[in-house]
């Protein structure tokens, strides 16, 4: 923009647009520019005189806009030749003749001058000006303490930045510098580099970082916009489980179906009743189920597959629910409103009871220190206990009598349970404070994602809800298509960072969702009951466990015939069964 | 078959005389001059632990109404009927709600309930005229 001249009323305050740009380089007379820059004499009439050229099919992308990106990220890549031929091509300049001017002066240090050009340019926004010129006479401030010129940094301390009259705390930083030069290095932010002054780019970066960006364009814009896009488009790829794949700019990215897991690797029989929960340790080599024959059973992941290592006999009840220690060296164990037992993993052994008179224990978890337990009660508490048995708390609130799940989260801070019939609780353990989920139908399962931001929660009418938990309570995504009338289906998170999530049902299939649009990938057939939970494997991308009615567990897998898998285990479906 | 996920009720609960799972509140009740092929019937506005099966058109004592059998989900014994949709205007109030047949539950107390040896062949009856 020729923009505003010297003898023109400051009154002018115009904002700036790529309009103005094209018609002031269109001839108008401009014959006083501020500097002369061979640049405005080369202004060329361009096609547009009316509204604004489009490129791209869709006709939303100005064409001015798009030039002068390209221009500055040539720039950006060092090819300054090839950025300034395109300025001239196009006859598109990448800043106005006035920014370039006031680029210059900072990079050259000719702070006065600068900042009067600030004033120059057209901005609307009052405290924009304001923080721009702070940070110029900052840099000119430090640039002369760098000097040792002590009295001029003073000056302009007083008389310069003071009158801005913002960022006191700023200013009182500074002042302090000047009194005591070491206090400097510590005054600084983290961000800043550790010399007094900083590089003029960097100020110059900074100062853009303010600016409207019509005025002076960010640095590596068109590198974030082609990385906006990729992002969108691995986020669109349904099937994308596996880190191998590169995304190329050439062609969209797209994954092929096979990188899910649907074809049933190995059937593991070993339990004698249904299996109602099963999950795999935090370092996905061991796979831990629990059933309605009293029994648990702690399996062993290798390459060679699973097989199983430990049957954990003990329980006079049926066990609803299991749950790994933080470290995988233990496993807690939970009878059907009976006991809670506390296991090694390594030698089967079962090390404490955890029980209390008259009453029984609904679910379990672990202290993320691994140092205590919880345990839902059915008389509606929660009890906690150090690893010893001596009982730390009994937590009485409002909960609902039996099936109560109950997760804390893996930095201690809230414990999550279902306290209503359509109400989740979330209870921050140290600030008091309570959230609640709530629902318009039965709640009957939960599980919580791996990084504590979202919950997983299975309704009665047969849809799966994911809300986000961490600032605001959020319905984000539901899931739909399983079957779910009379018992607790429960559903996980999994895959490639937790991208998918999968569902047992009562129709003996196994569903998989994505977890980002909310699309039904898979249903897998193969078991003959219900299938009443699934795991998939936390540190293996590739590999799906399943718990069903039918007293089989089915480790589902990639195509064999894929090339570079990490869990292929021979031809064909393996039988597990138990013991030697 | 599966863990069958089951609601406790508190309160005065009227249950499944098979075993015992809690089907309604006494305090849910809206009528009770309803009438089924054992005896009298209960209209409730809220059964919980129920499962149903597939919708029929049933012609009742007030009409044609469109309802589906509900079935105790602890042992699958049928337990009443709930309204989907009720033909006519007088009868609309009916929808979404309940009929539990008195002979299939145990009331709050406990007791049980002697079916009436009427000779009413066949289906459900209704009844109450709001």
């Amino acid at each position: 923009m020729g923009g505003v001249e010297d003898d023109e009323p400051a009154s002018k305050r115009m904002k700036l647009s790529s309009e103005e740009l094209i018609h002031l380089s269109n001839g108008s007379t401009v014959k006083e520019s501020i500097v002369g820059s061979s640049r405005d004499l080369m202004a060329r009439p361009l096609q547009s005189d009316g509204g604004e050229e489009v490129v791209g099919s869709k006709g939303v992308i100005k064409k001015v806009e798009f030039v002068r990106i390209i221009a500055k990220a040539l720039y950006s890549l060092g090819y300054r030749r090839s950025g300034a031929h395109l300025e001239e091509e196009s006859g598109i300049p990448l800043h106005s003749s006035i920014i370039n001017v006031f680029m210059r002066q900072v990079l050259e240090g000719d702070w006065d001058e600068s900042v009067a050009t600030l004033h120059n340019i057209g901005l609307t926004d009052e405290m924009t000006i304001k923080s721009a010129s702070f940070l110029i006479l900052e840099q000119k401030f430090f640039e002369f303490l760098n000097e040792e010129k002590v009295m001029d940094a003073l000056k302009t301390l007083r008389t310069e930045i003071s009158p801005l009259c913002i960022n006191h705390s700023r200013v009182r930083e500074l002042s302090l510098s000047i009194v005591s030069p070491s206090h400097c290095f510590t005054v600084r932010s983290p961000k800043q580099d550790t010399s007094r002054a900083r590089s003029r780019t960097k100020l110059l970066e900074e100062l853009q970082k303010l600016l409207p960006p019509t005025v002076m364009i960010p640095e590596r814009r068109l590198e974030h916009l082609v990385e906006q896009a990729l992002g969108l488009q691995r986020d669109a790829c349904m099937f994308h489980n596996s880190l191998d794949e590169e995304i190329s700019l050439f062609a969209d990215h797209q994954c092929a179906r096979d990188q899910i897991p649907s074809y049933a690797l190995q059937i593991l029989q070993a339990h004698t009743d249904e299996i109602w929960f099963l999950q795999f340790s935090h370092n996905g080599k061991y796979l831990a189920s629990s059933s309605h024959d009293c029994s648990a059973i702690i399996w062993e992941v290798d390459a060679n597959g699973i097989s199983l290592k430990h049957k954990l006999s003990g329980h006079q009840k049926p066990v609803s629910s299991v749950s790994w220690s933080p470290d995988d060296h233990q496993l807690l164990t939970c009878g059907v409103e009976e006991v809670v037992r506390r296991w090694d993993a390594s030698s089967g052994e079962c090390l404490s009871v955890y029980e209390k008179a008259g009453l029984g224990m609904v679910s379990c978890g672990w202290s993320p220190d691994g140092k205590w337990i919880f345990s839902g009660v059915n008389d509606k508490s929660i009890s906690m206990w150090e690893l010893d048995g001596r009982e730390l708390e009994c937590w009485k609130g409002q909960r609902i009598l039996k099936i109560s799940d109950l997760e804390i989260t893996s930095d201690g801070k809230q414990i999550i349970s279902i306290c209503r019939e359509t109400a989740i609780l979330l209870l921050d353990r140290e600030a008091k404070v309570e959230r609640f989920i709530e629902e318009d139908q039965t709640i009957t399962s939960f599980s919580l994602s791996r990084d504590n931001r979202f919950l997983l929660v299975n309704l009665l009418n047969q849809e799966i809800h994911l809300w986000s938990i961490e600032d605001d309570l959020k319905l984000v995504s539901k899931y739909r298509g399983h079957k779910r009338t009379r018992f607790i289906i429960r559903s996980c998170f999994g895959g490639l960072e937790q991208a998918f999530v999968a569902s047992g049902s009562e129709d003996s299939l196994v569903y998989i969702w994505h977890r980002g649009t909310g699309e039904l990938i898979e249903a897998l057939p193969g078991h003959s009951g219900a299938v009443n939970c699934v795991s998939w494997n936390p540190t293996n991308p590739h590999m799906l466990a399943s718990a069903s009615d039918d007293r089989t567990i089915r480790i589902w897998g990639l195509n064999n015939l894929s090339a570079k898998q990490k869990d292929t285990h021979g031809n064909g479906i393996h039988y597990s069964n138990g013991g030697t | 078959m599966g863990r069958i996920f089951m609601i406790t009720l508190e309160g005065r609960v009227y249950s499944c005389k098979h075993c015992f799972t809690h089907l309604a509140l006494l305090d849910d009740i809206i009528s009770k001059s309803f009438h089924c092929g054992h005896g009298k019937a209960y209209l409730f506005d809220k059964v919980v632990n129920i499962t149903e099966g597939e919708k029929e058109e049933r012609m009742m004592m007030t009409g044609l109404h469109t309802v589906v059998d509900i079935f105790c989900v602890g042992c699958g014994s049928i337990v009443g009927w709930k309204y989907e949709a009720a033909h006519e205007k007088a009868q609309k109030y009916k929808e979404g709600k309940f009929i539990l047949e008195r002979f299939k539950v145990l009331g709050p107390d406990g007791g049980n309930y002697l079916a009436i040896q009427e000779s009413l062949v066949g289906g459900s009856s209704d009844a109450d005229d709001a």
